[in-house]
């Protein structure tokens, strides 16, 4: 998070409102790990992070959808991604609560990393011509690695 | 502020919502006796009284003007006798009153609305207005308000007391904040010296006419009325009642001893007249304090009465619905709570008596609170139907048929929702029994061998997890042949088949059918009874009729008690857990392997009783993986919805529970899950989902 401030004072040392227009363009976003495949999610959208929850398996629904838990009274369907990125299902227990435009959804990845704030201008958003799984976007983090943005509107328009 | 102004409005619309029904519930049972009871007259005055108080408030002047003229009429009607109005007038009477209450009901709707209020009442004042003067007629005429006064400086001793000589009082308040009290004093003055002679009494203060500052005087001690004779006094009541803006009076009569003492604000033995209350009314600053006393007093006393002579009343506080969800909500988890925390693995083995016994009293004790809040949600169907009273009553005059309605178990409690639900339902019935069934004139009815007046039972009984509604009429029944007919006609029927008399009336129920050939106003639209039906299956309800010509039609609505809360059996298949609703089981049994019999197309059937059912393998159905396959290992539950009934398959039996029946997430309504059977979830008590089945999709499935 310093090296992010750092760098947007190292970029515009030209007016105060460039700086605040630099600063309201970074976003949060969680990162999380599933199928091998490092994802991060907008954090605006992360309710809760749960383990170890039981599923309770629904008939006649996709594999992909593996099913309901009982959150404190409030019934949340739950999506493994691995299967959506035709992985093998495995015992991953680890349940991020998005909610998605009102919509509570359940995503089961394989385990939670961390917060980290993005830069809006290093997002990559051009591959949604490649009919990207699950990725609306990617970028660079500081430590090198890459991280896809999981795409969160695709959950909800899985059928 | 405009939060504010929801609430006021809120409340404004409950209060009234709920007179008018007292008031159309009054007048329908009075028109039944031709007559007024005192009691009537006098809760129909207050009624009108409260609304007129209440809108004035809320600055709905058209509703206002209304009640207030209703309020004079049942006035004069009150102070003389109902005699006042002769028989002949009666029915104008009536009709008055129900054109009146349509009128506020019309209005409230508006409001409801947020439309804009009806700006032309003119008619309807004016058949009141002409109504008051026909029952004064050649009475006491009314004097014209603008009559010039004579000089009434007359040389009076002034004194609390009222004045020597002049031993009936009458003290009035006027309505708060009305303003220019003096005038409307003297223009009561005038109304008087219309009937009274100017010896006879005397009004304190004096110089109303002249004086503008004694406003305040008279908001604050009241305008002080002396009569000489007893008889002028009474007559002066009726003045004072039938003049605006009068909250309240009272009458003080003075004993022959010469004790003078008592001021009038203390009036020490007051002959209480029932006083106009108007609890709507801001009574809040000071002097109004004193004469509202009593009349609030005397409120409450007919109230009760009240509840007495009708049904109780079932809503004396309103809750938003939400807010009882939230409860019910709260409670589950309670419930689950509670049976997390006694039954937690790390207590086990342990010796913990007093810890047992507290448990146990735990749970008594979230059992009643689970109980409570349920019934919360319960309320009784009188309200709904009560409303068929006014129907009948409608439709018989405009049909010129005559009919009596007659309610069985109103007091029969369903949940809030469903009583909302299926009251434009019962509404259609009823109509149609009044339309279509009722024989039209009295002479068929006679020649049938019937009572020439109609009648339309409307009954309501709990059978465990249903509650069932039945509308039955003694009118014609359903002619088949017109009936098939008519199917005919509109495509819904084909002509080259056989009927049964059973699948003919299930006509009546399809989309776009109506005997009627006529449209009338109340029926006949042809979408009736297909409304009817779609509004009790959107609650989970089934429709049945039955029919003998001749002799009249029963309707039959079986409506489950609750959406929420229903009684289930789990089952299990494999990991999957399931919950069958009790009310759709008729059996359970384990079978040998040669009781199942194959047919052609590869699908089992199981004969009982002497009848064939089809055998669903729940396992197959829902492509589960898990679960037994030998018929033996598992348990067949014969189950029945409506028109099917087949055996379902599976592993075992749980047990039977109470559970709070949840919708699906809509995220997964896009997998059409409703239609493979699926009618919600449930929460059991250690936490875990169990999926609630749909028996009638199911086996469409």
């Amino acid at each position: 998070m310093a090296q992010d401030v750092l760098f947007a004072v190292e970029d515009t040392d030209d007016t105060l409102l460039e700086e605040d227009l630099q600063e309201s363009q970074t976003e949060k976003y969680l990162l999380f790990t599933s199928a091998d495949l490092l994802f991060g999610v907008p954090s605006e959208y992360v309710v809760e992070i749960i383990t170890n929850h039981p599923i309770t398996k629904l008939p006649l629904v996709p594999t992909y959808v593996r099913g309901i838990i009982n959150l404190r009274g409030q019934i949340i369907p739950i999506v493994d991604t691995r299967i959506l990125l035709r992985c093998d299902g495995e015992d991953n227990q680890c349940i991020i609560i998005l909610n998605i435009e009102g919509t509570l959804v359940g995503i089961l990845i394989d385990s939670v990393m961390k917060m980290v704030d993005v830069d809006k201008e290093s997002l990559r958003q051009d591959l949604a011509q490649k009919a990207q799984n699950l990725v609306s976007g990617m970028c660079s983090l500081p430590d090198g690695q890459t991280m896809l943005v999981f795409d969160c509107a695709q959950i909800l328009n899985q059928v | 502020m405009s939060a504010n102004n929801d609430s006021l409005l809120e409340a404004y619309l409950f209060e009234t919502g709920s007179l008018l029904e007292q008031l159309d519930n009054l007048v329908l049972a009075a028109e039944d006796k031709d007559n007024f009871s005192e009691d009537d007259i006098n809760t129909i005055f207050r009624i009108m009284h409260t609304i007129k108080g209440s809108s004035a408030m809320m600055e709905y002047n058209s509703l206002m003007t209304i009640a207030h003229r209703v309020e004079d009429l049942f006035a004069i009607i009150r102070d003389t006798s109902i005699d006042i109005v002769p028989e002949s007038h009666r029915p104008e009477l009536f009709d008055l009153l129900f054109q009146s209450i349509d009128f506020f009901r019309q209005e409230t709707e508006h409001l409801e609305n947020g439309e804009p209020l009806t700006d032309n009442i003119d008619s309807l004042l004016q058949k009141i207005n002409s109504f008051i003067e026909q029952i004064q007629g050649g009475g006491k005429d009314q004097p014209a308000a603008g009559e010039k006064a004579p000089a009434a400086n007359a040389e009076v001793p002034a004194g609390p007391a009222g004045v020597p000589g002049y031993p009936h009082l009458l003290q009035v308040f006027f309505d708060e904040g009305c303003g220019m009290e003096n005038l409307r004093a003297f223009m009561l003055v005038n109304e008087i010296r219309a009937f009274c002679q100017e010896d006879d009494f005397k009004f304190l203060p004096e110089d109303v006419q002249s004086n503008p500052a004694t406003s305040a005087e008279l908001a604050e001690n009241g305008f002080l009325l002396c009569f000489r004779k007893q008889a002028d006094r009474d007559s002066a009541i009726h003045s004072v009642t039938g003049s605006g803006f009068v909250r309240t009076y009272q009458v003080i009569d003075h004993a022959e001893e010469p004790a003078p003492a008592k001021e009038p604000e203390k009036p020490a033995a007051p002959v209480q007249q029932a006083a106009p209350a108007a609890p709507a009314a801001p009574a809040a600053s000071a002097p109004a304090a004193q004469p509202a006393q009593p009349a609030k007093a005397a409120a409450p006393a007919p109230q009760q009465q009240d509840s007495n002579t009708r049904h109780h009343k079932e809503s004396l506080i309103s809750v938003n619905l939400s807010k009882l969800d939230e409860l019910a909500a709260v409670v589950g988890e309670i419930v689950i709570t509670e049976s997390m925390v006694t039954s937690s693995p790390e207590l086990r083995g342990m010796k913990l008596d007093t810890f047992l016994k507290s448990a146990r009293q735990l749970r008594k004790l979230t059992d009643e609170l689970q109980d409570v809040s349920m019934s919360l949600r319960m309320v009784p169907v009188s309200s709904t139907f009560q409303k068929m009273h006014r129907i009948v009553r409608d439709m018989c005059k405009k049909l010129g048929k005559e009919a009596r309605l007659t309610l069985v178990g109103e007091d029969t409690e369903v949940d809030k929702t469903i009583v909302d639900s299926i009251s434009d339902p019962i509404m259609h019935i009823v109509r149609n029994s009044m339309d279509h069934g009722i024989e039209d004139t009295e002479d068929e009815r006679i020649a049938a061998g019937k009572d020439p007046v109609g009648e339309i039972i409307l009954s309501a009984r709990h059978t465990g997890s249903e509650v069932i509604i039945e509308i039955k009429d003694d009118g014609r029944g359903v002619d088949d042949e017109a009936v098939l007919r008519k199917a005919i006609n509109n495509g819904i029927a084909s002509p080259d088949v056989e009927y049964s008399h059973r699948e003919i009336l299930s006509f009546l129920l399809a989309p776009g059918f109506s005997t009627n050939t006529e449209v009338t106003e109340y029926s006949g639209r042809g979408v009736g009874m297909d409304v009817v039906k779609r509004n009790v299956e959107d609650v989970g309800g089934t429709v049945s009729i039955s029919s003998e010509q001749g002799k009249g039609m029963t309707t039959t609505l079986k409506i489950p008690l609750t959406m929420a809360i229903m009684d289930g059996m789990e089952v299990s298949v494999g990991d999957y857990i399931f919950t069958i609703p009790i009310h759709n089981i008729r059996q359970s049994f384990r079978i040998e392997k040669d009781a199942l019999i194959r047919d052609a197309s590869g699908g089992e059937m199981f004969k009982c009783m002497g009848e064939f059912y089809p055998v669903v393998r729940m396992r197959d159905l829902y492509q589960m993986d898990e679960g037994f396959t030998n018929i033996e290992d598992g348990i067949l539950m014969w189950l029945e919805s409506g028109e099917q009934s087949y055996c379902l398959f599976v592993d075992q039996l749980l047990g039977e529970q109470q559970v709070v029946v949840k919708p699906l997430p809509s995220y997964l309504n896009s997998f059409s899950i409703k239609r493979s059977g699926i009618a919600g979830c449930t929460i059991l008590g250690d936490g875990n989902i169990s999926i609630i089945l749909d028996v009638a999709n199911l086996y469409h499935s």
